[in-house]
């Protein structure tokens, strides 16, 4: 061997432990197999992978086989449908593909005029949250271009403000309980309240009957408005602390000042 | 007679409370150049008796338990009346305690009171600094959040670099392999028996120093900033024509002290939570690693540094080297001047360490 041929061993080496260092610094649901395959293919085959990574499950770290199966780590059997694998299901099949996950959406969808009017021209869960590129489930999805594809947007206008203000509140909240969690005040009563309220609320987002989100949202606002009123209790607490800290503060100031005075007195 | 005069004259037959108070407080005579820096001791004294009161307040509620102690500590600052107060306190006394060694310390190596006869009283004041820092590492652990258990995992840790035995004495600070409610007990015992008795005994050798040898002299405001003390012969350090300790000092001390209690109130009342990060009222969780823990800001220095050897061994042992230096300085300097100016070696050095260590815990915060 050539003194030329040995000198590429140690680039050899060096570009393996480079690729090494860089895969351990790889998310783990970006190192399966399904992603490897499809995200290095152009055009259709490889557009899901794109959509995907800018999708809410990518965040979360929900990757291809836990919605579509298969084997993730064996490139052969990767879409084996003895190993599980499902493939894209049909359109009146979408609401319970998703729904083993999303339990409790599921249910609030099938009992909504869309969830009626499955099979029938009526929306599935990707018409609005989009497939591979799932949107975060928020207000801002119900939008004049989304609803509009199907009929008009009027009464989704109307369900959406009355939903605006409990959304509004539900963040507010969430960030003052937050806020107080990282001072020391015990939150857990707060949470678990705020929790329930949410999931409540929630279930109004898969609802078309405009009386009934107006109802549920004023219902909904005036448990959010008790749940303020435990807040404000704190922060006034807080704020009766801080008075006593000025009285406090004070006197002991006061002290060192008669302190010093009387010592350059003796002196 | 009154019988108060009376009840005075039968202790005075018994005690010599007249002959008690000359000494130590009327005719104990200081330096007519003292200055404010010599009441840090007294403010010291004062925060460990906080410390002392606010800490056996947290022991009727507190809950020595792995399961138990965070809902305790949940429990103590919510429900209980002025659980929060004597809480922060304590926490924040912690805090202020290992500020205000530090201070008392640079201000006696600043004007050369440690310099002979005083070895021993640097020595003892050194080896409280020590136990102090101990103290409030063992009290660390004890509200089981988070942050008190990942910080103890990565303090523990770090005896592992230790040649041979580092493993060994890893898992008997833990008692274990993991930080766990082993570790819980023996850190709960630590801090609230063996150090405390330890400090005890350290700050009553520390004040039989000062008695015997008696107060040192500042080199300010003096033509003669030479080391007075003669060798030899024991000779205590007196100070004829200087002021009293009663009224004058003490009204110093006082001063100081309700100097810092108005810092130490306005720290409690209107910034509780800045020795707090979010970690710290999560309860612990040995499965869930946050993001990024970082030790208290009085060993932030000491983490940075590890971090900048390539061997946790070799880090340690630089600490450990430099900290043994500083521990036995005044049986290394033992030159006769005592005013910094006229030391530039040393104050080159001393600025240059306090740069040092400043810019290492920012170094340590952000990094």
């Amino acid at each position: 061997m050539t003194r030329d041929r040995l000198a590429i061993i140690p680039i050899l080496l060096a570009t393996a432990i480079f690729n090494l260092c860089a895969a351990a610094d790889i998310p783990v649901q970006e190192q399966i197999v399904c992603i490897r395959c499809h995200g290095a293919q152009p055009g259709r085959l490889g557009e899901p992978v794109m959509l995907w990574r800018g999708s809410i499950h990518a965040a979360n770290g929900v990757a291809c086989n836990d919605c579509h199966g298969g084997d993730p780590k064996d490139l052969v059997n990767a879409m084996n449908p003895d190993r599980g694998f499902l493939g894209a299901p049909k359109e009146t099949a979408i609401p319970g593909f998703c729904g083993r996950c999303h339990v409790g959406v599921l249910k609030d969808y099938l009992r909504s005029a869309h969830g009626m009017a499955l099979g029938k021209g009526g929306p599935t869960c990707v018409t609005c949250h989009s497939n591979h590129l799932v949107v975060k489930a928020t207000l801002e999805i119900i939008n004049e271009k989304n609803c509009s594809r199907c009929h008009s947007f009027e009464r989704a206008r109307t369900i959406k403000d009355a939903m605006r203000q409990t959304e509004g509140l539900i963040v507010s909240i969430g960030k003052e309980i937050e806020g107080f969690k990282s001072e020391g005040v015990d939150t857990e009563k707060l949470e678990k309240g705020l929790f329930s309220v949410r999931n409540r609320f929630h279930t109004l987002f898969h609802d078309v009957d405009v009386e009934k989100v107006k109802q549920e949202s004023t219902q909904i606002n005036a448990d959010l408005n008790k749940l303020s009123g435990v807040l404000c209790k704190i922060t006034e607490q807080h704020e009766k602390r801080k008075l006593a800290g000025i009285v406090v503060v004070g006197v002991a100031l006061l002290a060192a000042l008669i302190f010093y005075l009387l010592r350059k007195t003796y002196d | 007679m009154t019988s108060m005069k009376r009840l005075y004259d039968w202790f005075e037959v018994r005690l010599g409370i007249k002959e008690l108070v000359e000494k130590n407080l009327t005719g104990y005579l200081l330096p007519r150049n003292i200055n404010c820096w010599y009441s840090m001791g007294s403010i010291i004294l004062f925060i460990i008796a906080l410390q002392v009161v606010t800490g056996i307040l947290l022991l009727v509620y507190y809950i020595p338990e792995a399961d138990k102690a965070f809902g305790s500590v949940t429990a103590i600052m919510n429900t209980m009346p002025f659980g929060w107060l004597i809480r922060m306190c304590h926490v924040i006394g912690s805090n202020m305690m290992i500020l205000f060694v530090m201070l008392h310390m640079l201000s006696t190596l600043f004007m050369g009171s440690n310099k002979s006869p005083r070895e021993l009283n640097w020595l003892s004041g050194f080896i409280l600094f020590t136990l102090v820092q101990a103290i409030c590492l063992t009290g660390y652990l004890l509200p089981w959040s988070q942050l008190s258990f990942w910080a103890t995992t990565v303090a523990t840790n770090s005896v592992g670099a230790i040649p041979y035995i580092g493993q060994f004495l890893v898992e008997f600070l833990r008692g274990g392999k993991l930080v766990g409610a082993p570790t819980l007990g023996r850190f709960y015992t630590l801090h609230i028996t063996v150090i405390p008795l330890t400090m005890a005994a350290v700050v009553g050798m520390h004040l039989f120093f000062l008695e015997r040898i008696g107060v040192s002299t500042p080199p300010f405001g003096l033509d003669n900033t030479k080391n007075r003390w003669p060798g030899g012969v024991f000779r205590y350090d007196d100070h004829p024509g200087g002021i009293p300790f009663f009224p004058n000092y003490i009204l110093q001390d006082m001063t100081s002290i309700a100097l810092y209690f108005a810092i130490f109130a306005a720290v409690v009342f209107f910034y509780p939570n800045i020795f707090f990060t979010k970690d710290s009222f999560v309860q612990a969780n040995p499965f869930q690693t946050p993001a990024h823990i970082k030790p208290e800001w009085y060993f932030l220095a000491n983490y940075q540094t590890l971090k900048l050897f390539p061997n946790e061994f070799i880090g340690l042992s630089i600490q450990g080297a430099a900290m043994t230096f500083l521990a036995l300085l005044p049986f290394v300097d033992r030159g006769n001047e005592k005013l910094p100016l006229k030391r530039p070696l040393f104050l080159t050095c001393f600025i240059g360490g306090l740069i040092l260590y400043i810019a290492l815990s920012i170094w340590g915060h952000y990094s």
